[in-house]
This record gives C-alpha cells, structure tokens and sequence, in this order.
C-alpha cells in the first residue's frame, strides 16, 4: 500500500471572509478522497496565529475563543523546506515541562482562504518563496484577479465586455472626500453625472463593502465606507434590471480551460450583498456553522442552468470566462461572476474570484458532465503538485553557473 | 381495496440500466435523508429512493409490522426475475436491506448499510439495571391505570420515554419491535458483499455494532468514518461515503 498524501487545507484567515472561508475549507477536507489523501486542517485565526487539531473539523468550535484554543496546538510554517526534506509544520505546546516542540511533515497546501491575505496571492508568494507545493492560482493570477480594476483592465485589452468605471484613492488621513471633484471625475469617466451608481472596494470580494448611491450624497457616504475597507474605491454605473450569473471554470483534462453549469442567485434585494450571499435562511449576526454542507455559497437559493438563457448570451458567459482564465494564467476551481440587464439581455463580465465560496463545486456537480467535489479535490491537488514541480525544478546557484563564491 | 403491503412506496426515481440502486432511509426521515448522497451517483445506473411505509408519503403497513414485513413489502416493489439490486440502507434502512437480503439472496447483489442497526449494543451493568427497573415502573404505570383509570403511562412516556418513541404514533409498535430485535441469524444468512460505514462520533449505532456486523456476515468490509455521528454522516459525510461506496462497487465489478 501506497502512503497516502497528507494535505494540509489552510482556511479561516485575516480577511473579512473569515467565516466562509472556514466553511469553504472543512468542506474541501470533507471531499477529501480518502484513498489517497489525508486532511490536515489548519486555522488561521484573526490574529494570523496558525493553528491544527482534530477539534477543528467541528463547526461548533467557531468561534474560537482562548478556551477553545486549549484543545488546539498551535504550529508555524517551516520555510525551510528543502533542509529538511520536504514542507513541515512546526509545532509547540505549552506543557508542565515548558514548551514542548514537534514537527507536522506534509505533501501540499491547499489554500481554502478568501479575501486579503489569502486569495490575494501573498500566501501563494510565500509558499513559492519557500519552495512549498501548493492548489490553485499562481502567485501572478490570484493577485491580478484580486484586484477588481486590474482586472478588467486585462478583460478589455482582450475585448471581453466590462462596466465603464472610476477609480478613486482613499483621501489622505483627516481629509474627507470632496464633492466638487468627484462631480468632476464622474463628467470625465461617464460623460455626465448619471445616477445611480455602484461603489465597491478595489480588492474585496464576497460583495463586502458594495453599495448603491442614488444621488451625489449618498455617493460620498458610499465612498467612505468603502474606504474603511480599502484604500482604493471602484465606481460603476448601476445596471438596470439586474441580475446575475455565475460559472466556474477549471483546466480540464485535456489542457483546455473548461467551465461548469451557470448559475444566477436569486434574491430580493437590489444587491447581493454579503448578507444575502451567505446568511440566506439564517438569522443576520453570524454565518450558520451548525449544519451539513448546505452551507456557505451552497445554501444560497439559486437557479442553475437558468433557461432564460440565449445561446448566444450562455456562449459569451462561457467563452469570455475561459478567456480571462487563460489571460490571467489562472488554476484551480475559479468562479467568474457577470452581471446582466435582464430587459436588455447585455451582459458585462464583473469580477473573477480566484478562490470561490465552497470551491464553486455545486457548480461543477451541476454541470454538463457532472463532476463530483470529490473529484473535483483530487483534480485540484494534482493540479496543485504539478504547477509547483514545474516551477520548482532546479533553482540553486551553482545550476544557472551564477555562483560567485568559490566551492572548496 | 389495495392489501397494505402491496400498495406502492411513493419513491424518487432516476437513471437507467445497470447498476439498480435502492434506498432504504433510516427511522424518522424520508426520501430526502439521501438527498446529497444519492445525488453524487447521478449518471450511475438507476436509483430508487424510497419513502419507507409510515414515513413521507407512502401509507403505512399495519400496525406492529416488523423489519421482516418491511422487507416482504419490499419484494412486492420490485421485478422478481430483474437484475438484483445493490441496496444501501441507513440506520433502519439497514434492518430492512439485512433482513430482504437474508431471505431473496438471487434479489441482491451487494448492501451497504450507513450507521446500520439491528444487533443490541453491549451495555453496561448499570444501564441495563436502569433499563430493567425502567421497564417494570413503566408496567406498573400501565397496570395502575387499567386498575384506577390513572394517566401515569402517559407521564411515564413524557418522563422516560425516548424522542423516537414518543414522534412514533401509530408506527410506535414497529418502532419497539426494531429496538429489541436481534438481526444476527439473518446477517450470519446475508451471501452477498456487505459494505458497512460507521462514524467515530455516533452514539446511537456505535462502530462497535458495525464491526459485530462484520465478524457475522461471510463477506464484509467495515470503514469508520473519523469524526462523523449518526446523521451528519448523510450530510457532511455525503463525500465519504461516496468514496467508500464507489471503491466497494469498483471492487464488486472486478470481482
């Protein structure tokens, strides 16, 4: 018998999306195939402190508080890797006899974090840096997608249809944002002044921070808000009769890029905010981390495969979304998100979530050729340890003849 | 009028060809108990899932009806001369499956039970004097009120009586002929591949039972599950038991 591979699936984080992420992340071990793989859980709590332990697949243990840390040991990442061969984990616990120490070896690490400091590409970098094989978008990909404005910059240089936009920098510390100018700015980037408009932050996903401004007024209060979660603000004109479609696209077998069911959301509210989109059927205050998983981006109503679809509108949502997958060099399960007016039928492509709620999986198990999250984990790891082989190949000094010191 | 048991069980069917995958829910649930599991196997032969009699929308047996007349009714859903079936039950889903494949061997090809009951747990000294004791109060109780016309049964059920027992209503008979029978003759019968899947963290049917399944049944394959309890096996378990369940039906295949 072949050892199994321990996977090592990092969620919680120092995002915003904290919470879902947890979801996404104990979901992504549940689908685990249990032949070839190991789960090994690791919470990244709000203070950036690493945890592992068996108490963590239970999602009774969330929120974790300094009580419920007792039953967790707490670990940092080796960067060391190729020292000690291969990626490891060091451990420390706090014992009669002072700090007792450990090591956790593992194969790769899945990041199942959303939002900043996870799905941004900083975890990705540093895990290159270390030489760790990891799931996923590259560094390169998961900070071009992160980032709403670059983003579409990349679209339309390849003629993939966006939403005209207005980029604005959070105003220097004590300065408000001036109404005069920012009438100003909207003549240059619109025309004229045509309200009502979206604002969202540049770097946020999980529609935190978006808000509708029907008159300059509310334009400013939609800014500042904004501006407590990021330092650039994206202002779009809002699309009428709006609705919303979603796809997840993956590199299929045959080395093509490949994409899932379409889904479009159903709601009541103007916007999908982050209310709607992961406390549908719960109560507002706190994200349900009680059930199955029926839960997360999974429990929110939606329509898949919806019929009131063109063919031409399905082709465009399809092929725009491979597109930027191979534009942005992108891996792993990604979800790219359009917006519709659905009197018109226009569509426009809206952002790119290079780590998407539950890995997009229900949209894969909905897909033509259905593919179960089962599977879909074992395509994403093996993915995963094959982009990180090819990169890592030989990178010592001596390899590229660059050494300057002499060997003795 | 339609004989009890040959009424049809109300069922969700889908696919086509072979394998033919029957249902069987657990006490309690319906047809929706396998909803997330059922669904992983979509483009895989034809499945049945069945509202068990008493539960969802199929009728009732008749008052009393045992694992055994649950798995007589089966029989009468199905084609006698088609392909034999591969039957997954959960809880008392597998009661039904052990006691139909103990008695239509040429009906069944494999079963796999989830969390499956049928053999009494090994209890301590202290429960079963509590049980015991539990027992004669809840006679007394009976007997009282036959006497006197009292109502202290009914306060004994409120007091004692488990969440099962009392949501039973008329099925309430069946419900306690299940508690205290004994599947080990039918399972020592069973001449199929067993699979049989139990979760770490189940209190009501502990893998104890399951790996008793797997000394008494001639071939059997026993998993734990790390982690899992009785229902949230279904649900957040769902992928697990589909790794466990494919694998099994790959090396069924294969011989």
């Amino acid at each position: 018998m072949t050892t199994k591979k321990v996977i090592a699936v990092v969620f919680g984080g120092r995002s915003v999306e904290h919470d879902v992420s947890v979801l996404t992340g104990l979901q992504f071990i549940e689908a685990l195939d249990p032949s070839r793989y190991e789960g090994l859980p690791v919470y990244v709590d709000p203070l950036g402190q690493w945890w592992t332990g068996e108490a963590l697949v239970k999602r009774s243990l969330y929120p974790v508080d300094s009580v419920k840390q007792k039953k967790l040991t707490q670990l940092t990442l080796d960067l060391a890797a190729p020292a000690n061969n291969g990626p490891r984990f060091l451990t420390f616990q706090k014992g009669l006899m002072g700090e007792k120490r450990g090591e956790i070896y593992f194969d790769l690490i899945v990041p199942a974090l959303h939002g900043s400091n996870g799905e941004d590409g900083t975890l990705q970098g540093l895990l290159e840096f270390a030489g760790i094989p990891y799931a996923g978008c590259r560094t390169l990909g998961a900070a071009a997608t992160m980032n709403k404005v670059f983003a579409k910059k990349i679209a339309r240089s390849d003629d993939i249809k966006v939403l005209p936009d207005l980029v604005l920098k959070r105003p220097e510390t004590g300065k408000f944002v001036d109404p005069e100018s920012l009438e100003a700015a909207l003549t240059d980037a619109f025309g004229a002044a045509n309200y009502p408009y979206i604002v969202k932050p540049c770097n946020l996903g999980s529609s935190i921070g978006v808000s509708k401004a029907v008159d300059l007024d509310a334009l400013v209060a939609a800014l500042m808000t904004v501006f407590r979660l990021d330092s650039e603000a994206l202002i779009e004109p809002f699309v009428a009769n709006l609705c919303e479609y979603n796809i997840a696209v993956r590199r299929g077998e045959s080395g093509r890029a490949v994409s899932s069911a379409i889904e479009r959301p159903l709601r009541d509210t103007d916007l999908l905010d982050f209310k709607t989109k992961y406390l549908a059927g719960g109560k507002a205050g706190g994200p349900k981390l009680k059930s199955g998983p029926s839960e997360g981006m999974v429990s929110l109503n939606r329509s898949l495969n919806p019929a009131e679809l063109s063919d031409s509108q399905e082709r465009f949502i399809r092929s725009s979304a491979e597109q930027l997958f191979e534009l942005t060099s992108l891996a792993g399960s990604v979800r790219v998100d359009f917006l519709c007016d659905s009197k018109t039928g226009e569509l426009w492509l809206n952002e790119v979530n290079s780590i998407p709620g539950s890995f997009a999986y229900f949209l894969w198990e909905a897909a033509a050729t259905p593919l179960s999250f089962l599977a879909l984990t074992s395509l994403i790891i093996e993915e995963g340890f094959a982009l990180s082989t090819a990169r890592l190949g030989a990178t010592d000094t001596a390899s590229g003849g660059a050494n300057l010191f002499a060997q003795a | 009028m339609i004989q009890p048991s040959h009424q049809r069980w109300h069922s969700q069917d889908t696919g086509a060809g072979s394998p033919s995958m029957l249902w069987l829910h657990g006490w309690g649930h319906d047809l929706q108990a396998f909803k997330r599991i059922a669904d992983l196997f979509n483009g895989i032969g034809r499945h049945r899932v069945f509202d068990l009699p008493g539960f969802g929308k199929t009728p009732m047996l008749f008052e009393g009806a045992s694992s055994m007349d649950y798995a007589e009714a089966l029989a009468k859903q199905l084609d006698s001369d088609g392909e034999p079936h591969i039957i997954v039950g959960h809880s008392y889903g597998s009661r039904v499956a052990i006691q139909f494949a103990a008695r239509y061997p040429e009906m069944v090809k494999a079963i796999i039970l989830i969390s499956g009951a049928g053999l009494p747990r090994r209890r301590s000294i202290f429960f079963k004097a509590r049980a015991f004791a539990l027992k004669m109060m809840g006679r007394a109780a009976r007997l009282l009120d036959r006497l006197f016309k009292t109502q202290f049964r009914q306060a004994y059920i409120t007091r004692f009586g488990s969440a099962d027992y009392k949501a039973a209503g008329p099925l309430r008979a069946t419900l306690v002929s299940a508690v205290t029978e004994n599947l080990s003759s039918q399972a020592k019968q069973v001449k199929c591949p067993v699979l049989l899947i139990y979760g770490s963290a189940d209190m009501e049917t502990p893998i104890e039972v399951g790996l008793r399944y797997e000394q008494l049944i001639p071939i059997a394959r026993f998993v734990e599950l790390k982690g899992y309890d009785h229902h949230d096996i279904l649900a957040r378990g769902a992928y697990q038991c589909e790794a466990q369940i494919k694998s099994f039906l790959r090396d069924i295949e294969n011989g």
